[in-house]
């Protein structure tokens, strides 16, 4: 479309109007001579002329511009539903038209915000429903963090607790290892020993019979000492009987010489002398007696303490022959221990191999369930960090579901066309 | 005096040597009834009946008859014998002349009851007889 620019009209006005005054003088001078009166009212001619069509073109832009800054208005409140009157061809159609455009942009802009906006609030709600979800899923694994951070720290002891102990066993297992050598050592040696012991158990029973035979050999004049006894003992009877008559014969000789007076003095000394002999003889086979009694108690004693021995040897024989036997199975029953010891061993030492390896494995599990302890522990500081940057993502996602919510109602005042 | 000592009823008695007759040790006394029970028997001794008498329980409370074969003292005085059984025969001892009931003593400083004949005749007779 040709375009008239407002110079070109006012250029255009001018040029009209200059011919019309030129026009009115040239009128003017043909019916009056009088030039300044023609002049006079060819001026008033030109000026109302000019008057007329500056106020008419004038009040055509100011109406123009006066429907531009209405609409204008309208939109600064956000009416965008106005469309922009097009009501000339000059300079300020083009600003209409720069307006319109400027209007259909912002329409277009408002739209995309309000969409932008709607979606940034279901964006936002969205963000905020997964940001709850998230610090529920965070609070969960921090509870769980700590729960096998703690279950970590308990296995952790646990294993070390274990892993104690089993090196304890596996101490107490290597000494009865190293036990059960010395044991199979000491049972050969046992065997050796016994073998020996039944050796020197068949020996002792030759010398124990040896020894019975020699006692009963030996006793023999002990049995005799017993008979002379009784005879020594009857010798005694008879010589305590003569002391006895000699001490009453003595006596009754001192009774004699005492009733013979004088005269018998000298015999009385001599019965008393005879009488103190016989006294003393009676003293001395008392003593005997006793003696003999004391040696036939001993010798009582002897012979039964001999029958004794012989009924202790008999015994002692037939222990000894149940030495020898007991000795024979102790040897059986030695031998049997030491292999049985020896296989213990080897089994004690193929245990102690396979708990060592257990021990190690253990450690190794003691070592996993530190770092496990430690990882749960930077899980727990990690979720509780977290839970700080998802609170801080909250208060932001609040933020701006606050500023959708701003923006929604900013872009709610604008009014587009159709809505 | 010579004076015999014996021992009887705990104590050592003495009676005068010249009463005693013999001391006999086989002696087997053929008890006689209705006598009192201190009277052991009667024994014949070489032609002579002698009455035999526990000195233990004619003196004093406890039997003399203990010992497995007891000596008799035999006494004779005044046409009258008498046989004592005595806990121990000690021996003929010289002791100072002094009243037959007396206490003596011997030169080894033993005391001793001393005791006659006649008195133990006249305890024999005071005992009750025929029970």
């Amino acid at each position: 479309m040709n375009r008239t620019s407002i110079k070109n009209k006012l250029i255009l006005s001018f040029l009209a109007l200059l011919l019309i005054v030129m026009v009115v003088v040239g009128a003017a001078q043909q019916i009056t001579d009088n030039v300044i009166a023609a002049l006079g009212v060819s001026a008033a001619l030109a000026l109302a002329a000019g008057i007329i069509f500056g106020g008419v073109f004038s009040r055509s832009i100011v109406r123009r511009l006066n429907s531009l800054s209405s609409v204008a208005k309208e939109i600064s409140h956000g009416d965008l539903s106005k469309e922009i009157p097009f009501l000339s061809r000059d300079e300020i159609r083009d600003l209409e038209e720069v307006f319109a455009s400027m209007v259909n942009d912002l329409r277009g802009i408002i739209s995309e915000i309000k969409d932008v906006s709607a979606r940034i609030d279901e964006t936002g709600r969205n963000l905020g429903v997964q940001i709850e979800k998230v610090l529920s899923n965070s609070l969960e694994i921090d509870d769980s963090a700590l729960a096998i951070a703690k279950g970590s720290e308990t296995q952790s002891l646990i294993v070390q607790k274990t892993s104690f102990i089993i090196d304890r066993s596996l101490e107490q297992m290597d000494e009865a290892a190293r036990q059960s050598v010395r044991t199979a050592s000491k049972a050969n040696d046992a065997v050796k020993k016994t073998e020996a012991g039944e050796a020197n158990a068949r020996k002792t029973l030759h010398y124990l019979e040896d020894v019975l035979k020699q006692m009963v050999d030996n006793a023999e004049p002990i049995y005799r000492l017993s008979g002379k006894m009784e005879e020594i003992k009857m010798v005694m009877g008879v010589i305590e009987e003569l002391s006895q008559k000699t001490d009453l014969l003595s006596l009754n000789a001192s009774i004699e010489a005492t009733r013979a007076g004088e005269m018998g003095r000298g015999f009385a000394l001599v019965a008393n002398e005879i009488r103190s002999m016989a006294e003393n003889s009676k003293n001395s086979s008392h003593e005997i007696r006793t003696i003999v009694d004391d040696i036939f108690k001993d010798n009582k004693a002897v012979i039964a303490a001999l029958k004794k021995s012989e009924e202790d040897i008999e015994k002692g024989r037939g222990i000894i022959h149940g030495i020898v036997d007991t000795f024979g199975e102790m040897l059986s029953g030695v031998e049997e221990i030491s292999t049985e010891v020896r296989e213990v061993g080897d089994v004690a030492r193929k245990q102690v191999k396979e708990i060592r390896g257990l021990l190690n494995q253990v450690q190794e599990l003691s070592r996993l369930a530190q770092e496990n302890f430690i990882s749960t522990q930077k899980t727990s500081i990690g979720t509780r960090n977290q839970k700080e940057e998802i609170q801080e993502i909250v208060r932001a996602a609040n933020a701006l579901n606050a500023l959708s919510q701003k923006m929604m109602e900013t872009q709610q005042r604008f009014r587009l066309r159709g809505a | 005096m010579d004076c015999f000592l014996f021992e009887a009823a705990g104590d050592c008695r003495g009676i005068e040597a010249r009463y005693i007759y013999r001391i006999a040790d086989d002696a087997k006394p053929v008890p006689v009834p209705l006598l009192p029970s201190c009277h052991v028997g009667i024994v014949y001794y070489r032609g002579d009946l002698f009455d035999v008498i526990d000195a233990g329980q004619l003196l004093g409370t406890h039997s003399s008859l203990s010992a497995k074969a007891p000596r008799v003292i035999l006494l004779k005085w005044d046409h009258r014998k008498l046989g004592l059984i005595p806990d121990r025969i000690v021996g003929i001892k010289w002791i100072e002349d002094t009243n037959t009931s007396q206490t003596a003593f011997t030169r080894e400083g033993l005391a001793i009851q001393m005791i006659t004949p006649g008195e133990i005749w006249k305890m024999l007779s005071d005992l009750p007889y025929g029970h």
